[in-house]
């Protein structure tokens, strides 16, 4: 129990990075993971036609606009390999990874957070330039919001602890980077 | 948490009133627009860690009221729901919630010296 208790926060009731915290985190980003990789398939014609119970030439429409075509690769396998960022990031490093491995809970918050609230929005104006709505676009926005407030707890116990680095005697590069030898001198 | 899901229901009603009301343009797009950011930010605002957010919905709000003159809305149902729509997003924007859990001083800790 005292091994448990150390791993939480200064000031917090709980461990952001416990297991119960993250494992809905990155099960929500592998579906995320799947839809977005289905629809990529389509723009990537492997597969030559998507499923769309609702909105008739909707997803057609938006699978194929020039919006999506815009970059090298089509958008849904752009968010395809976000969603693999969250993932991986999410699963990597232990329940003390907020101090002891601040880096990847920080690219995990910003793969999450604003990288997150950025492809939605895009998802979403969709119907603003070519009036047309496709359901499992609006469900991988779906997903993505409902990440993003529970990640944003252990960004907020890392950014914490990163500012008392920064007052420390420690290295903030180093710590950073997860030196257990320096993490030590916070303590 | 009610009061973030009101406001995720009015942020849809926004997405989907252009469609039940058959109005267009500026209008329409402002819902396409406003609804999805104010559905956002008020999911995110449902955990404690995060529910600083439900404020961003201030400024959206306001816009809401604000928009019908600057966009020039010519559906009267239109301006009614974008009113309307503001001034409930403001209300419950507004409601903090129960916040049972400590944060180590949340958000403002880190810009405080």
């Amino acid at each position: 129990m005292t091994d448990k208790n150390h791993l939480i926060p200064p000031g917090w009731d709980y461990n952001p990075a416990s297991w119960s915290e993250r494992i809905p985190i990155v099960v929500l980003a592998m579906i995320g993971f799947f839809i977005a990789g289905y629809l990529s398939l389509y723009q990537f014609e492997v597969i030559d036609s998507v499923w769309e119970p609702f909105f008739g030439d909707g997803s057609v429409t938006i699978l194929n606009s020039k919006v999506s075509h815009v970059l090298p690769i089509p958008d849904a396998a752009l968010g395809a390999f976000g969603y693999l960022v969250d993932a991986v990031t999410g699963i990597i490093g232990g329940t003390g990874r907020w101090k002891k491995m601040p880096w990847i809970v920080i690219v995990f918050g910003l793969a999450v957070g604003p990288l997150g609230f950025v492809s939605v929005m895009l998802v979403v104006f969709q119907p603003v330039l070519f009036s047309a709505w496709c359901t499992l676009c609006l469900a991988s926005a779906v997903i993505s919001i409902a990440m993003i407030g529970p990640a944003m707890d252990e960004m907020l116990a890392s950014l914490q602890f990163m500012k008392k680095v920064h007052k420390s005697e420690a290295s903030t590069w180093k710590v950073f980077w997860g030196s257990s030898s320096e993490i030590k001198k916070v303590e | 948490m009610w009061a973030r899901i009101i406001n995720v229901l009015l942020g849809l009603w926004l997405m989907i009133a252009p469609g039940i009301f058959q109005y267009s343009s500026a209008a329409a797009d402002n819902g396409h627009i406003a609804g999805p950011i104010i559905i956002t930010f008020s999911v995110v605002a449902i955990w404690e860690a995060t529910r600083v957010v439900r404020k961003w919905n201030y400024p959206i709000g306001i816009w809401l009221l604000v928009a019908p003159w600057i966009l020039g809305y010519d559906s009267t149902i239109a301006i009614i729901s974008d009113i309307g729509v503001g001034v409930l997003v403001l209300i419950f924007a507004s409601v903090r919630g129960k916040v049972e859990k400590s944060y180590g001083g949340g958000w403002s800790s880190l810009w405080k010296s």
